[in-house]
């Protein structure tokens, strides 16, 4: 296996080869017809569930607009979280061999928020808010670092899958599969870097962790992933889309066999660097 | 009016959390200090806070302290209405 340095040296030369533009390669089409697939149907919220079975293919239709509006909210907002903590930690010490293609990390998420954050607000005049609000604790040698680069590897296998799905849907507008196709091409690399920094930490700090801190470590990445999966279900999403009882639908949908079953699926995916480092283990799946 | 909204938020806090019943919860009573609630949950909190006044709450203007406890989430979201 390559070592950190290499892999850096790799990402680093991709990402320069493979460089994209988008403040000039998207045409953004002035409005966009409503009633068309903005989203999979197989993605949106209330997919399985007799919610939707209830809804007639117009209605469907115009839910997926604003559910592709929150997923671009749900990137906007996990995104500026990424910027903020990468520009921390350039040019520290222990990020010295990583620092260059921290460099290139920051200046992709900028461009995909860039185009995340056009298409909200020119064809839904908005970007859905978000309604974290975190509580500053003190953490365990590591904990902080460990944990940061771990959420932004949750976050990423999260919405890379919505990415994947998306960039090859024919059914829904060219300019949709092309902002999910940019950014799973580039998230593919974060990907590649996020899983071996995690990995890397765990093994660098992990042993000096008593288990109390390894219990609290597993436990705050299980409620963010599962935070992360709720904002998915988005009672203004639901209010937009003229659904009525927009908070109980969240409760019942949330509460949905099916919906559980697809957030499980999903989480074990994302989880899985976590499984091999041995953090989480079987015994502690849910 | 103001001791039934602390008491639907007494109810809906001992609900999500494993570490209290309604009965330990005071309006005092630390949330977060005392892990009662994780800093995660506040997304469902502030969910629940716009369900019951029916209005949005604007995350931005969030200072620190807001979540304490009981008394200080009414005082900050509910307070204006039952003046």
């Amino acid at each position: 296996m390559a070592t950190l340095s290499e892999l850096t040296t790799r990402l680093c030369r991709i990402s320069q080869e493979h460089f994209i533009d988008p403040f000039s390669r998207l045409e953004w089409p002035e409005s966009l017809d409503r009633d068309q697939w903005f989203m999979s149907p197989e993605l949106i919220s209330l997919h399985g569930t007799r919610q939707f079975d209830a809804l007639d293919e117009e209605q469907r239709r115009n839910l997926s607009f604003f559910e592709l509006i929150n997923f671009f909210s749900i990137n906007i907002h996990g995104e500026r979280m990424l910027i903020e903590g990468l520009a921390k930690r350039l040019y520290r010490k222990n990020t010295e061999i990583v620092s260059p293609y921290l460099h290139h990390f920051l200046d992709e998420e900028n461009k995909h928020m860039f185009y995340f954050g056009r298409f909200c607000n020119q064809y839904a005049g908005k970007v859905y808010e978000e309604k974290k609000f975190s509580i500053e604790r003190e953490y365990a040698d590591g904990e902080e670092e460990f944990l940061f680069f771990a959420r932004v590897m949750l976050f990423e296998e999260l919405v890379d899958v919505y990415n994947r799905r998306m960039a090859k849907d024919q059914q829904l507008v060219p300019i949709v599969r092309e902002i999910n196709w940019l950014h799973h091409f580039e998230e593919a690399r974060h990907l590649v870097f996020g899983r071996r920094i995690v990995e890397e930490l765990f093994e660098a700090h992990a042993s000096g962790w008593a288990s109390e801190v390894r219990d609290r470590i597993r436990d705050e990445l299980s409620h963010f992933l599962d935070g992360t999966w709720k904002e998915f279900f988005n009672p203004e999403v639901y209010k937009d889309a003229g659904l009525p009882d927009a908070y109980g639908l969240r409760r019942d949908l949330l509460a949905d066999e099916s919906v559980e079953a697809r957030r499980k699926t999903l989480s074990e995916r994302c989880a899985r660097t976590l499984y091999k480092v041995g953090l989480l283990t079987q015994e502690s799946r849910q | 009016m103001s001791i039934d909204t602390r008491e639907t938020l007494r109810q809906w806090i001992a609900g999500v959390s494993d570490k209290t019943t309604p009965e330990n919860l005071a309006d005092d009573t630390p949330l977060f200090r005392d892990g009662i609630l994780k800093s995660i949950q506040i997304s469902d909190l502030i969910l629940y806070i716009e369900e019951l006044t029916g209005r949005s709450v604007d995350v931005e203007q969030i200072k620190p302290g807001v979540f304490r406890n009981i008394d200080t989430i009414y005082h900050n979201f509910f307070a204006h209405d039952h003046a």
